[in-house]
């Protein structure tokens, strides 16, 4: 029942792309001295969110329908563009990583933060009180 | 959940990987004075087993360093050739202690890595607890 409700969906969504995003990030700090190791990232929330809530995108109307916009929800994993490799080839920054780890859980956490009211506002709407 | 655990078990690999790196280190220090003593090193490599599963770092084979060893003077030595030289190590105070500092860094990154997804986790149990 309540995965049906926008709001749960979206926070759900949010959590499991930031904790994809954080995997992501602790990959690059454990290989930060592996030469030629490249570092990697996922696409920002928002540009995830934001290609399927276009105006002009397809819909799917009926069940049968084939929506991609619903498989989309895995962040494809790619090289960082803007890494400078160090001689040996690594392009991991601990400074940089360490910034992507916390607003990876800054952004868990304000998921989990919108899950946790939205869940009080309809607990209360089923109190008596 | 299962990306957390992946999470723990590549910061894992790192934590291991780096804590070899420094017993290698520590235990060239230890042999700076050996006479005939090569400095080991050992490379960090990436597993790469599936998309699915994350790379881990394991740590290659333990090679040791051919670059020439430290000739000095001292006829009085028992391992002291002709011209009263003998071979000691290759061992650079310098750079080991430049590498150790560096495995250290990235040690404790590693830590603050696993600590992070550690309370990721802990915030999402804390959903169920109410």
């Amino acid at each position: 029942m309540f995965d049906k409700i926008e709001i749960f969906q979206m926070a759900h969504a949010m959590a499991r792309h930031a904790g994809s995003r954080h995997a992501v990030v602790a990959q690059n700090m454990a290989n930060a001295d592996t030469p030629g190791y490249k570092a990697q990232d996922i696409s920002d929330f928002q540009t995830l969110m934001g290609r399927s809530a276009g105006d002009f995108q397809m819909r799917a109307t009926r069940a049968s329908h084939l929506n991609i916009m619903q498989n989309s929800g895995t962040p494809v994993v790619m090289d960082r563009p803007d890494a400078i490799a160090d001689p040996n080839g690594n392009s991991v920054s601990l400074e940089s990583e360490m910034m992507h780890g916390v607003s990876a859980k800054r952004q868990h956490d304000r998921a989990l933060a919108i899950y946790r009211s939205s869940m009080t506002i309809l607990r209360s709407s089923f109190s008596r009180r | 959940m299962s990306e957390f655990s992946n999470a723990l078990d590549v910061s894992t690999s790192g934590l291991q990987a780096q804590s070899q790196r420094l017993r290698h280190l520590s235990e060239n220090i230890a042999n700076a004075d050996t006479p005939g003593y090569r400095r080991k090193t050992i490379a960090f490599l990436t597993t790469m087993n599936g998309a699915e599963t994350p790379g881990l770092v394991e740590t290659g084979p333990v090679r040791t360093d051919q670059s020439d060893l430290a000739r000095i003077y001292d006829p009085t030595h028992p391992m002291a050739d002709e011209s009263g030289n003998y071979e000691g190590s290759n061992v650079n105070l310098m750079i080991e202690l430049a590498d150790a500092r560096e495995a250290q860094r990235s040690y404790e990154a590693n830590l603050r890595m696993f600590e992070q997804s550690r309370q990721m986790g802990r915030s999402l149990f804390d959903l169920l607890r109410r």
